[in-house]
């Protein structure tokens, strides 16, 4: 996936934002492997293990499936049927890609705008989370930010298409 | 109407996540229940405990992938065994299932390890189409075996017990092994392989080279099945070990590279878990709209006895796999058939195992299973070409999951029921 670097406005801020979103991802999950790393370890010792530690896990769990799922917009490497898509045509193969990206665009900004009204809701009820430490909606506001970002990540594709003419190229995981 | 523009999406390749919410928002639209509810699901993702494991083994399975841990056991299996008739076959065909059971992902398996096995079966004196196929049908094994991401699934989805979904599978797991080997042996009765001597010095060198990658499948395997560590507590072991083991020790990753592999490997997770959340949801709308029940409704009255719903249901996943990714198939179709299955009597954790077996066959289901289309890539090689290479194999393994498929002991054995 490297590309060549581009020089333009617009490819050094969708660089600086893919930075931002790695870093992001990396960080939570290296938190997350050392907090549940060190949990088993202050079990063990009979210290009894850290009070906030499982929910801050789970909630970790959350925000890397939902960070992950935003770098998988921008790769193309959500899962979807492709076996029909791969024996078309490359010019149909493209135009096709713009329709799908067209409507997973509407989707994805539905949820993002579904998700800011969960969110504000349960800002405005005053929820808290991780014993009361944080209030519960800076924990779930990944969900409107990252279906925003998903939705911008179709939106661009349905603008300029996709990047690769090839659709032959196997994808795996 | 819409659910056949939906259908019409899917085919053309829409990523499946914006079906399944489509679907699910339309639903609870038509049932008068605020959209807000989607999101409310989506949000279930963080209360569900066990699916800590899945961030972590993936990210573990994708730093072994990368880390030349599968040469070094091929490297220590070959010395091992390759002196025996069949030896580097065998050799294959265990070192895929144990990579593919930690990677979750038979393509991973191939790419990772395809580099090193190819040349040496071709050097242990097999043909190219032979071992081509071989490669790439031993990519899909393991999968049966813990840590495999798919049992996990299958596990939280019905709210199985993952711990017996991975006893469940030793012995079926092991039966598609077995076929295979038994394969291979027969496959080449006549070829006069020159065995290569085995050398102590060899097997203390290989082994020396891979006494850090060694303990990791004894630690997570026994700590697992011995009940030592709950399934997310291995997974946080697991990914603690390779990195240092690999990343720290060996230095098979440079630091700068972690970055990436962890992004790559969230890429998947973010994958699977956002049509997990999502398929809460569309589950919701399904139950709502009573379509479990008459599904099960249906389903009896069409089809009489338990015999003949297993062989539906075994034709039914092979198309299924052959164009659905695992992951996703399990997610959205579990849930309307286990109901029905229950109906007819069948173990939870069989029908699990049968899915899982049913479906790995996918990877190698023309036209595009995943496995034909890796190997191809990978190995340069025309897609038809490949066909032909694993079609005696997947006869080999289609025969093994038909046994799985009708004979319940075989999953159930291992459980005492």
């Amino acid at each position: 996936m490297t590309r060549s670097p581009d020089a333009s406005l617009v490819g050094r801020v969708t660089g600086l934002a893919r930075a931002c979103e790695t870093g992001l991802l990396c960080a939570v999950l290296a938190a997350m492997v050392l907090l549940a790393a060190a949990q088993i370890v202050f079990r063990n010792l009979g210290w009894g293990g850290i009070a906030w530690a499982d929910e801050a896990l789970r909630l970790m769990v959350l925000w890397v499936a939902v960070l992950g799922a935003v770098a998988a917009s921008r790769g193309q490497r959500h899962v979807s049927i492709d076996a029909f898509a791969r024996l078309m045509q490359p010019a149909a193969w493209r135009a096709v890609q713009r329709l799908t990206a067209a409507f997973a665009t509407v989707v994805c900004a539905a949820l993002a705008w579904q998700s800011l009204l969960f969110v504000r809701e349960s800002a405005a009820a005053g929820d808290l989370a991780l014993g009361g430490a944080v209030p519960a909606w800076a924990t779930q506001v990944i969900l409107p930010v990252g279906f925003a970002l998903m939705a911008l990540r179709y939106a661009i594709l349905v603008w300029s298409g996709p990047a690769v003419a090839d659709n032959r190229q196997p994808a795996a995981h | 109407m819409t659910a056949v523009v939906l259908v019409v999406l899917t085919l053309l390749g829409a990523p499946l996540f914006a079906v399944i919410a489509a679907g699910a928002m339309l639903g609870f639209q038509t049932a008068g229940i605020p959209l807000l509810a989607v999101p409310i699901e989506v949000f279930g993702i963080a209360e569900t405990p066990i699916l800590l494991a899945i961030p972590l083994f993936t990210f573990a399975g994708y730093v072994l992938a990368e880390s030349r841990a599968p040469l070094r056991l091929v490297r220590l299996t070959s010395a091992v065994v390759g002196w025996i008739p069949g030896g580097v076959a065998m050799v294959a065909i265990v070192v895929c299932a144990i990579f593919t059971a930690f990677t979750g992902g038979s393509g991973v398996t191939i790419i990772a390890l395809g580099a090193a096995l190819l040349p040496a079966l071709l050097k242990a004196g097999y043909d190219e189409r032979f071992s081509l196929g071989l490669i790439t049908s031993a990519g899909c094994l393991g999968l049966l075996f813990a840590p495999s991401l798919p049992l996990i699934l299958y596990g939280i989805v019905t709210e199985t017990s993952i711990d017996e979904m991975f006893i469940a599978g030793i012995v079926p797991g092991s039966l598609m092994m077995l076929g295979l080997a038994a394969y291979c042996l027969w496959r080449n009765r006549h070829v006069r392989v020159p065995l290569s001597e085995f050398s102590w010095s060899e097997v203390r060198a290989a082994a020396a080279d891979a006494w850090l990658d060694l303990p990791l499948p004894i630690l997570v395997l026994g700590g697992i099945y011995g009940g030592v560590f709950a399934v997310s507590e291995a997974a946080a072991v697991t990914a603690v070990y390779v990195v240092i083991a690999e990343a720290l020790v060996h230095r098979d990753i440079p630091l700068r590279r972690l970055p990436a592999i962890m992004r790559d490997s969230m890429v998947l997770v973010g994958a699977i878990l956002l049509i997990l959340g999502l398929s809460l949801a569309s589950t919701n709308v399904m139950i709502d709209a009573q379509l479990p029940e008459r599904m099960v409704a249906e389903v009896t009255q069409l089809v009489g006895g338990r015999t003949s719903f297993l062989a539906l249901l075994f034709v039914f996943l092979l198309l299924l796999g052959a164009v659905l990714d695992i992951f996703a198939a399990l997610l959205l179709v579990v849930p309307l058939i286990a109901p029905v299955a229950a109906q007819y009597g069948i173990d939870p954790v069989h029908l699990g195992i049968l899915f899982v077996a049913n479906l790995e066959l996918g990877y190698l289901a023309p036209p595009m299973g995943r496995n034909l289309v890796v190997a191809s890539y990978r190995f340069n090689q025309s897609i038809l070409s490949l066909y032909r290479a694993t079609f005696p194999f997947v006869l080999v393994l289609l025969l093994t999951v038909v046994l799985v498929t009708f004979v319940p002991q075989l999953s159930l054995w291992m459980l005492g029921r």
